[in-house]
């Protein structure tokens, strides 16, 4: 009776806690796309840029924020709560803490394939080199996954074999870049992971994938969570454990490959956000997911901002920023997954 | 609490021992298909042969020692068989009226320019810029290797092995490198009367060509970028184009005594807004300006709307750097912005 009270007690904690985060996120959301969008080459007043939102007039500035801000930072919200989701997924299907698209070879493996056509089959659109990245997304996905043994490899050999992984698809790469260094020169500020010069075609390519990645780990969230739990656990409440498996991978495959079709390799954002958010609202997925997508967007958006000021006034593709924020967290996760497992 | 010291016995050990075995699969299946990518690719050339003992011993050769980024080359009496590795080496030795046995020309004839193509047919193609063969340079008995110091620092060392080799600055690099460069060359090559004549004739083609620009126009602000499909690559004051057509008194929008190149956005572009813009790119290729031409901010720009955005051949505008092809290129812009042809766009 007091179990049941506590846990009901424990529940609405849970509740208001993944409400207050979620309050937190919307806030740091709507004003870091205020930021980002004002902020730039030359600074629109926030009144300047909420008139361009909501009015159509052809002045110099609302057409910048029309045609190339608003964009760009949609295309960043998109591109990091696809990121973050597909980590959050990971790392559920294989229990494995540092598991995200960038040390599991995904992003790597997109990369190489887009990278192919664009040498191989220099007339594909960029709608058709999503089908590339989704591809490539499989293949690194699935080396990695069958090299650590199904992820079940203890956090620290993940790590190993992913990042194997994501340097030798990654030479690959290089030296395709090395031997067509002309079809292919506009590749390498890409492979940093960019979303400069990203304007509402890219958006296009974008939106329908991420809409159903989106969706679909929404749907798949508490399967997720039991399965987080472990195999024999959620086969005990009555899971597919394979299937659940197996549409996690899809959906990875999904969210990461489109992104990387736009923007290029962006890291970290799959290891970063999960974990933060994970601290904050405990580990049912239903929260997990929501959350992980609304500050992988949060992440991305305040990146971008501080990519425009790194080399003032040049802009730094947005993967240097991703990079410099995830690396040391990622060696503190894999210290810290090493003790545990001691 | 050793996490390597792992027994034979424990789960872990045995992890280890499933994961090393299906990275030695893996492994083995890499093997496999390297060595098939290996076996169908192009085999460079032939094998290497005797390089070293091409010159006797008893013509007692002068020795002449050339300074070059790298430290000095040893150079005995003219060199009759040089292979360069950039662009503007070869626009240096045809200006002196030389041949080059081997060019790194990418693979691909048709980067040779066309007022040059003529003076140095003949050549072999020792590959990419990149990443030249050593087995085709050896190859060919070179007497005399021109490299470049960006590209070519790191086999400097497999250069020097195969014949004498000046390492000098050409990708990136200034004007006045460039001109240094040409310079050099022409003292390797015994030529330095003729490289200075040359110099002589280069500098009067710029004046003469300086006279051609009124100059109420010098404060027009000019800009030149080469478009790619992703990106917009800008040539700022410090850039060799970009410095040459300071030099005749057009002046650069990026004044960027640093950086020669200036990676710009639509809004980057539009807030520098040059009052002309040559449009650097390969014929017939898809480029970013494809799509920003669409954007209504496209019209707000000054070029745009002044009606002076100019395409222009990327190769000879940014891949040669040479004296032929930067007169080549003044000439050109003078004549889309002054001759009373209407400009392109």
């Amino acid at each position: 009776m007091v179990d049941q009270q506590l846990g009901a007690l424990h529940q609405r904690s849970r509740k208001l806690a993944f409400l207050m985060t979620l309050l937190l996120g919307v806030i740091l959301f709507g004003v870091g796309l205020l930021l980002n969008v004002s902020l730039g080459t030359s600074d629109i007043s926030v009144s300047t840029v909420i008139q361009a939102l909501f009015f159509i007039d052809h002045s110099k500035d609302s057409l910048i924020v029309q045609q190339i801000r608003l964009p760009r930072v949609l295309v960043a919200v998109f591109i990091g709560a696809n990121l973050a989701v597909a980590g959050a997924i990971m790392q559920a299907i294989t229990r494995n803490p540092l598991a995200n698209p960038q040390v599991f070879g995904v992003n790597a493996g997109a990369s190489l394939i887009v990278v192919s056509s664009t040498v191989l089959l220099p007339q594909l659109t960029q709608q058709q080199l999503v089908y590339s990245a989704f591809l490539g997304a499989a293949l690194g996905g699935l080396i990695v996954y069958y090299i650590s043994d199904g992820g079940n490899a203890r956090p620290a050999y993940l790590a190993i074999a992913g990042m194997t992984v994501h340097f030798f698809l990654s030479s690959l790469t290089q030296g395709l870049i090395m031997f067509n260094e002309n079809t292919t020169d506009s590749v390498l500020y890409w492979l940093v992971g960019a979303i400069e010069n990203r304007n509402w075609n890219h958006l296009k390519i974008l939106l329908p994938w991420s809409i159903i990645g989106l969706v679909g780990a929404f749907l798949l969230s508490r399967s997720l969570t039991m399965l987080s739990m472990g195999d024999d656990m959620a086969r005990s409440l009555g899971a597919r454990v394979g299937f659940i498996r197996g549409f996690g991978g899809l959906l990875v495959i999904i969210l990461a490959g489109c992104s990387v079709a736009v923007a290029g390799p962006i890291g970290f954002v799959g290891l970063l956000v999960p974990h933060i958010v994970r601290l904050m609202v405990g580990s049912d997925y239903r929260y997990v997911l929501p959350c992980s997508a609304l500050f992988g967007a949060v992440l991305l958006i305040y990146a971008d901002i501080i990519s425009r000021y790194i080399a003032y006034p040049y802009e730094s593709p947005i993967g240097i920023v991703t990079a410099m924020l995830g690396t040391p967290f990622f060696l503190y996760l894999a210290y810290k997954g090493g003790k545990s497992h001691e | 609490m050793d996490h390597f010291n792992l027994h034979p016995t424990s789960r872990a050990y045995h992890q280890e021992v499933i994961i090393l075995k299906k990275v030695q699969s893996l492994i083995a299946l890499l093997a496999i298909v390297l060595l098939f990518v290996g076996c169908t690719s192009p085999s460079a050339s032939n094998g290497q042969q005797e390089t070293n003992n091409t010159s006797g011993n008893e013509a007692a050769p002068k020795v002449r020692t050339i300074k070059h980024e790298l430290g000095t080359a040893e150079i005995k009496e003219t060199p009759q068989r040089v292979v360069v590795l950039e662009f503007s080496f070869v626009d240096a030795l045809a200006s002196l009226g030389v041949k080059p046995v081997g060019i790194a020309d990418d693979g691909k004839i048709d980067r040779i320019i066309k007022p040059l193509a003529d003076q140095v047919t003949g050549y072999t193609s020792v590959g990419t810029r990149k990443q030249p063969s050593l087995e085709t340079i050896s190859s060919l008995q070179p007497d005399l290797i021109i490299a470049d110091w960006k590209r070519h620092k790191a086999i400097y060392k497999d250069l020097q092995e195969i014949a004498p080799t000046l390492v000098l600055k050409s990708l990136e690099a200034s004007y006045e490198e460039n001109v240094a460069s040409f310079q050099t060359i022409a003292d390797a090559m015994n030529k330095q009367e003729e490289g200075k004549q040359r110099l002589a004739k280069h500098e009067q083609i710029i004046a003469d060509l300086k006279t051609k620009i009124p100059a109420s126009d010098a404060k027009q602000s000019v800009m030149s970028a080469a478009v790619r499909k992703e990106g917009f690559n800008a040539h700022t004051s410090s850039s060799y184009g970009g410095a040459l057509l300071e030099k005749v008194g057009l002046t650069n929008a990026i004044q960027d005594p640093n950086e020669a190149y200036a990676e710009l956005t639509l809004e980057q572009l539009l807030n520098i807004n040059p009052d002309v813009l040559f449009i650097m790119k390969t014929d017939g290729e898809q480029t970013i300006i494809d799509e920003w031409s669409t954007n209504p901010l496209w019209q707000q720009l000054n070029a745009v709307q002044k009606k002076q955005v100019i395409e222009v051949d990327r190769n000879l505008w940014t891949r040669w750097r040479g004296l032929v092809a930067g007169e080549i290129m003044v000439e050109e812009a003078i004549h889309h912005l002054y001759s009373s042809k209407p400009a392109a766009q």
